[in-house]
Formats: C-alpha cells, structure tokens, sequence
C-alpha cells in the first residue's frame, strides 16, 4: 500500500512539472535551415570563381584560345538548340549504360563468390587485380583492335575497364559482411534467394554504390577515347570534330555540356538512390562543421 | 506444444594449434513443457553451444537432441524461435518486415501474417513502431523486436540466448518480467541460458546448473515459485537466489 502511495504523489509530481513545463515549453536553437542555404551558397560561389576567373583569363588570350564564356554559353546553346547535343549525348550515356549493365552482371555475382569461397578468391584474385592495374586507354585500344570501328568495341571497353574494379569492392564487401546475421537467417529457415536478397545484398550497397560512383569516372574517360579513336557520334567525336577545325569554342561547348550530364548524373541520381537505398540508417552528421 | 530431450551431449571445438577441445561433455537434460528452463553457467562453458544444438546450427559429435512435439511425423520440422545476445535484426527492414523475413522463412501462410504482426507486436509493445527502422528504436526495444519475430512464428520451442546481457540494468529487469509474462500466457516451452544466477531463479521454472568447461550438468533445480509469485524482494524468494547461487559457485570448482 505504502508503495502504491508513493507511486501515485511521484506521479503527481511528475505531473504538475509537465505542466509547469507547458507555459514556456523548451526550444531548440535552430539554424539547421541557414546551415543549408549557407553550404548552397557556398557551393555557387565556388563556381561563380571559377568563371570568373576563366573570363579574367580570356582577357588576356585570343579568342581562339580561350573564348568568352558568353561566346562558349552561347555555342552550348547552339548545340543544345539543333538537337545535335541530345544525339550525341544520347549515344555517349548508350554505351556507358550498356557496358556498365554488363559489367554489373558479371561483377556482383563473382564479387560475392569471391567473398565467400575461398577457392574462388584464390582463383580469380589474379585476374582482377591484373584487369584493375591495365589502364582504361589501353583496354579501349585493345577493343577497338579486336572488334573493330563499332558500337560493340565501346561496349567492351567500358564493361572490361570497371569489372576488375566492380568486382573488387564487392568482394571485399562480402568479406566484411556480418556474419551473426547469415546465422540468424539459418536459425530462421531463410531460402537462399531470401538470404542473398534480404541480408546479403542490403550490407553490400554501400559498397556497390561507392563502385557505382567510381566506375562511372572511368567509364566516362573510356568512352570518350573510343569515341575519338573511330566512332562517328558521341561526345568524344563531337570533341574531335572541334579539335579538327579547331574551334576551341565547341571543345569547350562540348565539354562543359558533358560536364553538366555528368554532375547530373554523379550528385542528382546516385545522389538519390543513395538516400533511398540508407534511409534505415539514422543521420550522424552532428560532428562536422 | 513441445519438450526438449538432450542426451548425452558431447562436442568438441578445434584449437589454434589443431588440438581438440572438449566442450561439452555427456550433458543431458529434459525441457518441460510449457515452461522456461534456464541453463547456468559460469561464462564460456559452452552454453551457448548447447543452444545451437538444440536449434541445429550446431551439430554433435556424439549424443543427440529431440524436440518431441504433439504434431510429430516424420516429415515435421521443428518450428524453433531464437533470440539472440545481440538483436541481429535486419537493419534495413522495418520492424514488421524483420517479423515478415522469419514468417517467409518459415514457410507461415502470407494470409496469416498480418494478423500474427499485429498480435505479436501488441504482445511486446511495439504495435506502433511496426513501420520503424530498428536503428530509430532504443536497445531494449530492439530486444523486443527480437523476441517478436521469434514469438511470430508461433514456436514449439522459443531458445533464448543471454538475450538481457548487453542491456542496462532497468531495460533488462523490465524485459524480463515482459517476457515471463509473455511465455507464461502464451504457455510457451522455453529454453534460456543465462550467466546471471538471479536471472535464473527469477525466469526458470526448472534450473540447469552446468559446470565450468567441459560442460555437464552438476544439478537440475525445480523452482518452488511460481512465475506469478517471483518477487526480487522477497525475503524467501531471496533465499532461493542465495541457495541456487552456491550450487552454481559449487559447480564452478
């Protein structure tokens, strides 16, 4: 009884406390919202500098050599407006597609094999780390001499320069993965599509994400030589072309265009099927600065 | 609803440098049913090695394990819930698909499931974090959600691993209590191991005492008390502990 009591004048304790609470409730300092309009702010900045600074420089060049910005804006505009940069753009983001598709297929399956069974590893180790050490140029001459002057060659360069790459950060990913959590599964009858689908994948996107980002950097570079040793479209020919009449105004044009799909790209979509894919993961940001 | 039959238990581990080592050694007890059996011992003296056992992730090298259940042929597995020391949720499910991947598992009807959630969940408290990631919830509740998907498959048998060791003292005493309440409603056969003497004498309607390893069994003690009447202060109830824990310290030498 005499517990009962206790419990309940705590209780009203508690109480009247909350409501003494509810006159001036507790606020948070909150700049979380200038925070993020300072980083953005930052960010245009730091490229609002760099034209800058590319104008300061086109001052004391002829134009041949480094055009106005406004002059090359327009150019972009130009190639934007003929169509000319949507065809050429659409067979460069084909061929970096198609190649990184295979180059996924191939990769995520030998990647978790080679994480799981050490004869795989032992077997395979070689040729992935001889494929990561040929640079992506060479693999693109290569391809080129082997299939010729056509879509497959592009095809493979880009697939052949990233698997080694791919395949290694997956493997790596399988041997970090937890492994109390494969037990759990067992204990729980999981199938083996479930095991690979529901615990095994999820611990390895990071991984495959952080492949994904990287890969794609190469297989850019890739797919530009190809295109500028003998293919007749995409941006890496359309850079030629300007190379050829030397036009530094559409190299530039080009370029920068190129750049601007890639940004897209790098920080808009992975950006997002990042978010996406860790949304389970609470934010732990608090220590930067 | 089911009991355990251990026989004869024996299992050796490989050393570092390629010698056997005996871990348990002819360890023998019965399960009763509907009721927890707590398994005590001084840690690292294969316990937990015993539970795998039980559940088949870990296979003897002599003896055997029997899960004798009312719905026995010959084609039956037994359904076994584990709880483990850690949770070992799926981090990236939420807490109803981390019930669902153990119902999948266990091939449980996809009509059933919703409605075995919604019980289950209400039966640890969760009910209104079903749509929660497990990294949004505290420790304890992750723990709940760990027994849940362990309860959701409706268990012969429910193995409890140290399932309140790496909780704070508070989180774990109330967990406790949720969980005898739990398995006493629900009438469930139940095995924990524990390193924690009061533990024991508070959740074990029968106690196994083994020893330091390799393993046996050095007494089995039936609890006078029933569940409802377990009271931590209890001057008679302490008594039991106090008892109980120089038998454990008897077992150790």
């Amino acid at each position: 009884m005499a517990n009962q009591e206790k419990i309940l004048i705590a209780r009203q304790e508690v109480q009247s406390a909350l409501n003494e609470e509810l006159t001036e409730l507790p606020r948070r300092n909150s700049n979380k919202i200038n925070e993020g309009i300072r980083n953005i702010g930052l960010r245009v900045a730091s490229i609002l500098t760099l034209i800058l600074i590319w104008w300061l420089l086109s001052l004391f060049f002829p134009p041949t050599l480094i055009p106005k910005p406004s002059e090359t804006f327009t150019e972009v505009a130009t190639i934007v407006s003929t169509g000319n940069f949507f065809s050429g753009m659409g067979s460069t983001l084909r061929r970096v597609g198609v190649g990184f598709g295979i180059a996924m297929i191939v990769s995520i399956p030998l990647g978790i094999l080679m994480g799981t069974l050490r004869s795989f590893e032992s077997f395979f180790e070689p040729p992935v780390i001889l494929g990561l050490t040929m640079p992506g140029l060479i693999w693109a001459v290569l391809m080129i001499m082997f299939f010729g002057l056509n879509e497959t060659s592009a095809y493979a360069a880009v697939a052949i320069t990233i698997m080694p790459m791919l395949a290694i950060s997956i493997w790596q990913g399988t041997k970090s993965i937890d492994k109390d959590l494969i037990d759990m599964s067992k204990a729980f009858h999981a199938s083996p599509w479930s095991k690979v689908v529901d615990v095994i994948l999820p611990q390895l996107i990071s991984h495959i994400l952080a492949a994904i980002r990287y890969g794609l950097g190469l297989a850019w570079k890739v797919v530009v030589v190809v295109e500028m040793f003998g293919l007749s479209n995409g941006v890496g020919y359309q850079v030629v072309r300007g190379f050829n009449i030397f036009s530094m105004k559409a190299v530039l044009a080009w370029a920068i265009s190129f750049l601007v799909v890639m940004i897209i790209i790098e920080f808009g979509m992975i950006g997002w099927l990042e978010k996406a894919v860790t949304k389970w993961r609470p934010r732990a940001e608090a220590w930067r600065r | 609803m089911a009991y355990v039959r251990v026989d004869g238990a024996v299992k050796f581990f490989d050393r570092e440098d390629g010698t056997d080592m005996l871990v348990l050694e002819k360890v023998s007890f019965d399960a009763q049913e509907n009721g927890i059996t707590c398994l005590v011992g001084p840690s690292g003296c294969g316990k937990s090695t015993l539970l795998n056992a039980v559940s088949g992730l870990e296979t003897l090298d002599q003896g055997h394990v029997e899960i004798v259940s009312n719905q026995s042929d010959a084609a039956h597995l037994p359904r076994i819930g584990y709880v483990f020391q850690d949770p070992r949720l799926l981090n990236w499910k939420r807490v109803e698909g981390n019930l669902i991947f153990a119902l999948k598992g266990m091939r449980i009807p996809e009509e059933q499931w919703q409605e075995r959630i919604q019980k289950y969940l209400n039966l640890v408290n969760l009910l209104e974090f079903r749509k929660q990631y497990p990294l949004y919830l505290s420790g304890g509740m992750r723990q709940r959600v760990g027994l849940a998907r362990a309860l959701v498959i409706e268990p012969e048998v429910l193995l409890m691993d140290e399932p309140y060791s790496k909780l704070d003292q508070l989180t774990a005493r109330k967990l406790r209590e949720d969980t005898l309440s739990i398995c006493t409603r629900l009438k469930q056969t139940a095995v924990l191991v524990t390193h924690d003497v009061e533990e024991a004498a508070y959740m074990g309607d029968r106690i196994v005492i083994l020893s330091a390893r390799p393993a046996h069994v050095t007494e089995v003690v039936d609890n006078p008390f029933q569940p409802v009447a377990r009271d931590l202060d209890d001057l008679r109830f302490i008594e039991f502990k106090k008892k109980l824990l120089k038998s454990v310290l008897r077992s150790m030498q």
